[in-house]
């Protein structure tokens, strides 16, 4: 995000619970008009230090907020400006989806009703109903539509996708897509990062409450192991393909060579280049697999 | 008035409004049912004569004194402890679940995720759980003079009043006592702790203590003490006891709204 003017920004924030660390020490900016992917599995701290920036909870040490403000002491000026979504949706059962809005668009000043009313038929939801007998995914439906009404110029979505079917996926995925376009910023927790990789633009990958990586999706899967599968029209240099650096559990089956590399392809390519190779497969990394790739090890 | 501070207090009131209702008919409900036995306690010497046997201490703690008078029937069958005591736990219920009860359901954090500060959200519970316990105590008020009317219990309307008022503000007090905890700690099992168990230990002091010399001179610690140790029923209420509920009440409420924005939300 270099030269973009950052919208949130997190300096050395520090969360503990008692004597659990829940978060040790993050540093972040998220870029205007980007979507920013919080990626991690439960338990790393993404909700926690989404609930400093909300101001629901006191950072131990170190700050964050966005646009400039300071979550805990101009809480409500900064919440003016976005959305939120919570990981853990709890909705007052009384009231109807309808009465819910309502009561939400009063506390925030207001909102257009046929808005309300298109994003309501795009998601499939009949806030009409009590929100007490709505199944998780339509309770999830509500959260998003409140996130969705208001145009705020920054969105906070904690695990958005919980609870909802691939179509809605696919659907909410469509408009974050728009409300980037319009402008917003879109931070977007998850531990699901099939669904993110899509719509994402940077990520940061935390575990037990430390950014372990960040960057682009692009660069994540540039560091992330990839296999590999060649077919030779004779046997197999075993002796070079094994001396190849980053190469992890080579096996040479008759003609056939499989490995997964850990690291630049480069050396590999060199090789066969001296080599007459009828066939090569390389398997594109997923997001997913950069991800546990993060775990394994401390740090990437 | 502003649509958001409006929705600050109309939203926890359409939340209390099932309560308020069930408490307002159980109490007016107690009043009437109570007050319906009168006529057969009416000047009756017999009930008078019976209490007399009880040790005079015993008759005092528990209200039990001229029982055949209207100011006595009252008090010993309903203002003594009763009333005030199931008023004081509305308060106190009404008060958690609208502040520390929302907040362990985790359905505070979409209110507290909007452009409002938490004192404001507290204010406006506060408001809302005092215009209920307003509602209730009216119609305690009510139950009580229809009662009166209908079971020809005569008693001056002023001294009831002023009884029922004190009931309100002792209720008030241990409400906002809840405040204070709820918005000092949050946590349900606290606030219903120390606000039932303050009303607990103030009605044991004020109407126990009194049985040892040596104690006696410490159930003016209760708030009880201060609210009906001027007999409201049969003489008029010097206006300090109003103050000495009142005030407390406002002070602890200030306390509640001071702290909870000073600590975590719990999450969901």
């Amino acid at each position: 995000m270099d030269g973009a003017e950052a919208v949130i920004q997190i300096d050395g924030l520090v969360k503990h619970y008692g004597k659990v660390e829940a978060v040790r020490g993050i540093d972040l900016r998220v870029a205007r008009g980007e979507v920013f992917g919080f990626l991690g599995p439960n338990g790393s701290g993404k909700s926690t230090t989404i609930r400093c920036l909300l101001g629901l909870l006191r950072p131990t040490a170190g700050s964050i907020g966005a646009f400039g403000l300071d979550s805990t002491r101009d809480g409500v000026a900064l919440r003016r400006r976005l959305t939120y979504v919570p990981g853990e949706l709890r909705l007052p059962d009384r009231l109807s989806g309808m009465e819910f809005v309502a009561s939400i668009g009063r506390l925030r000043g207001g909102f257009e009703p046929a808005r309300r009313d298109q994003l309501a038929e795009r998601l499939r939801l009949d806030l009409h109903r009590h929100l007490r007998d709505l199944s998780s995914g339509n309770r999830r439906k509500v959260a998003l539509l409140l996130a969705f009404l208001f145009d705020a110029e920054l969105l906070v979505l904690d695990e958005p996708t919980n609870g909802l079917d691939p179509l809605m996926q696919h659907e909410f995925l469509g408009m974050v897509r728009e409300a980037r376009s319009a402008g917003a910023t879109v931070f977007l927790s998850s531990h699901s990062l099939s669904e993110v990789q899509r719509a994402v633009d940077r990520v940061a990958v935390l575990r037990t409450g430390k950014v372990v990586a960040q960057g682009t999706v692009a660069e994540l899967r540039g560091r992330a192991r990839q296999r590999v599968e060649v077919w030779f029209e004779d046997d197999p240099p075993e002796a070079e393909l094994k001396a190849l650096p980053d190469m992890v559990d080579p096996v040479v089956d008759e003609h056939r060579f499989t490995a997964t590399l850990s690291g630049s392809i480069q050396p590999l390519l060199g090789l066969l280049a001296r080599h007459l190779v009828t066939s090569m497969l390389v398997e594109e990394p997923d997001l997913e697999e950069a991800f546990l790739d993060l775990y394994d090890g401390e740090t990437v | 008035m502003n649509a958001r501070i409006l929705e600050l207090v109309a939203g926890p009131l359409r939340a209390m409004r099932r309560a308020t209702f069930w408490w307002s008919l159980g109490l007016a409900a107690l009043v009437a049912g109570t007050i319906s036995v009168w006529p057969a306690f009416k000047g009756s010497s017999g009930i008078s004569q019976a209490m007399d046997q009880l040790p005079s201490g015993i008759v005092q703690a528990f209200g039990l004194q001229d029982f055949g008078t209207p100011a006595g029937f009252l008090r010993g069958n309903l203002y003594d402890f009763f009333v005030p005591l199931l008023l004081a736990a509305a308060a106190v219920l009404l008060v958690n679940g609208q502040t520390a009860g929302e907040e362990a359901a985790g359905r505070m954090e979409l209110y507290l995720a909007q452009p409002i500060s938490r004192r404001a959200v507290l204010v406006g519970r506060v408001i809302a759980a005092l215009i209920a316990l307003t509602v209730i105590t009216v119609v305690l008020l009510l139950a009580q003079l229809v009662s009166d009317a209908a079971f020809d219990l005569r008693i001056d309307t002023g001294f009831v009043l002023s009884t029922i008022v004190l009931s309100g503000l002792l209720a008030a007090l241990h409400g906002s006592l809840a405040v204070a905890v709820a918005g000092i700690r949050g946590r349900q099992s606290l606030v219903l702790a120390i606000g039932l168990g303050v009303a607990f230990a103030g009605l044991i002091v004020s109407s126990l203590f009194q049985l040892s010399s040596v104690l006696a001179p410490w159930r003016h610690l209760s708030p009880w003490d201060w609210a009906f140790g001027g007999n409201p029923l049969e003489q008029t209420t010097e206006l300090w006891r109003y103050a000495a509920l009142a005030v407390p009440s406002v002070i602890l409420t200030g306390i509640g709204v001071f702290a909870v924005a000073r600590r975590d939300i719990a999450g969901a």
